[in-house]
């Protein structure tokens, strides 16, 4: 097994009509043994910025740690919050710092831009920016990811029922993957307000 | 290098021409012998595609009223799931069970093929074959591959005339008596399970109850097993099968989810 495959994720961000929705696993392991069934891969970067950090646990620690480390630079400096698309250009020039020994980790960037328009993205790495319109996805799980996004996005969906399909589909495809999933966390953002849910899965 | 074909004789000659080989002693149709001096390594490729990682969660035990033995039913090629719903306890045949780890095509034919050779005694001793013989039987089979790449990690585990009997046989050609085993990448979660409550003298009821928690927990802490914990019950009479649960609603059932005190609470932003 991979590097990337050491510790196991599954992460999505899904875009709605002025909301947005990020889901991840909650399993950590050490390649086949299950450590922790609790483990935060989304983090609030400011109020309509999260940033989701799949693959090697230990290289989404460290760097979440220097990201959070630079948007408090920059909020100092400019004293405002950064927008989507700025950080997303920012993880990436992270990323690419370390082109010749990257971090193992793969980003998933969703915020809320200019007039509360979502934006998402993924990255590799090595920061490849993909920036999409309708979901992206990371993780162990990817390719089973990508399949059930792909049947059950709908564009323009509330947040309840944005809530239901990134649900659907992330429990569906964890189903699927020996390495991630015992569990779901989902974060549903709009202008007004940020629901964040533990999701019931199987804990095999 | 002789190896041990009697597992794959058949009585019907392969072309029917050739008389000298139908004189009693049958030399049937066998595994072809690759070309070459290294047979240790010349399939190292081969078995690395394969990947016979081992990753289930098997066990067995004997205890006063007969044999338990216990599985989860998933099959996995990597980290992808490629199901949910294997049968690990394979059938050898109404008083004999075989447990499936390693390679799922290498265990199912071997058993099958051990179940043929066990009817085959029936048949010429009129008496049924012990659990000894039969796990003895499939030892030799395995340890005559050995090195070729079978991946096969079983217990046969039986009840005969000196009662019940449980053997642990790999396809390294070992082979074990014993009255505890748990194979596969979930077994040293299971082993602790079983270890701490195991009792030589429970009811059937509590080393069936034994067995599913030990599977579960290797399920909950192993991410190459889960799907069904299927237990059976071997006794006097034969085996039985005597529950199959979805582990996903097991664990709810073991650690059911309680209420929490809400400590923020969120509430509806009046305009935008």
């Amino acid at each position: 097994m991979s590097i990337f495959e050491y510790n196991g994720s599954a992460l999505i961000a899904m875009v709605g009509k002025n909301c947005f929705a990020i889901a991840s696993d909650r399993r950590l392991g050490v390649q086949l043994q299950t450590i922790a069934t609790d483990f935060q891969r989304i983090y609030k970067i400011h109020d309509r910025l999260f940033l989701g950090l799949s693959g090697l646990a230990t290289d989404a620690q460290t760097l979440y740690q220097r990201l959070v480390f630079r948007h408090k630079l920059y909020q100092l400096r400019e004293e405002r919050d950064m927008k989507p698309e700025t950080f997303a250009s920012l993880v990436s020039a992270v990323l690419y710092e370390k082109r010749f020994g990257p971090y193992f980790c793969q980003p998933v960037i969703a915020g809320l831009g200019e007039e509360d328009k979502p934006f998402i993205c993924t990255m590799d790495s090595i920061g490849a920016k993909e920036l999409a319109k309708d979901f992206v996805v990371a993780g162990t799980a990817s390719e089973s990811l990508y399949g059930a996004c792909e049947a059950m996005f709908k564009p323009d969906m509330e947040a309840e029922e944005l809530f239901e399909t990134i649900s659907q589909a992330l429990l569906s495809s964890v189903d699927r993957d020996c390495l991630s999933g015992w569990g779901g966390h989902v974060y549903v953002i709009t202008p007004t307000e940020v629901k964040e849910r533990i999701l019931k899965g199987r804990m095999d | 290098m002789k190896l041990d074909t009697s597992g794959l004789e058949s009585s019907a000659p392969l072309f029917g021409s050739s008389n000298e080989l139908i004189d009693g002693i049958s030399a049937g149709p066998s595994f072809e012998i690759p070309d070459t001096m290294d047979f240790d390594g010349f399939q190292k490729e081969a078995v690395q595609m394969v990947k016979p990682a081992k990753g289930t969660t098997t066990l067995a035990f004997i205890f006063k009223e007969g044999v338990m033995v216990a599985a989860d039913s998933r099959a996995s090629m990597g980290g992808y799931i490629s199901s949910q719903s294997v049968k690990k306890i394979i059938e050898i045949n109404p008083y004999m069970l075989g447990t499936m780890a390693g390679g799922a095509a290498d265990c199912q034919f071997w058993h099958r093929n051990l179940g043929i050779k066990c009817r085959l005694h029936e048949l010429a001793n009129k008496r049924r074959i012990s659990v000894t013989g039969a796990s003895k039987l499939l030892a030799n089979i395995l340890f005559s591959y050995r090195g070729m790449g079978l991946s096969v990690g079983t217990m046969i585990a039986g009840w005969d005339e000196t009662g019940p009997g449980l053997y642990y046989v790999d396809s390294e050609g070992g082979r074990l008596k014993g009255t505890r085993f748990s194979v596969g990448s979930g077994s040293p979660y299971a082993y602790g399970v079983l270890d701490n409550g195991y009792r030589y003298d429970m009811s059937i009821e509590e080393a069936a109850e034994l067995a599913r928690r030990a599977i579960y927990h290797a399920t909950f802490r192993d991410a190459a097993s889960g799907g069904v914990a299927s237990v059976y019950y071997v006794g006097p009479d034969g085996w039985k099968k005597l529950s199959g649960d979805d582990v996903g609603e097991l664990h709810y059932k073991y650690y059911p989810v309680m209420p929490s005190t809400v400590e923020q609470e969120m509430v509806e932003v009046a305009g935008a």
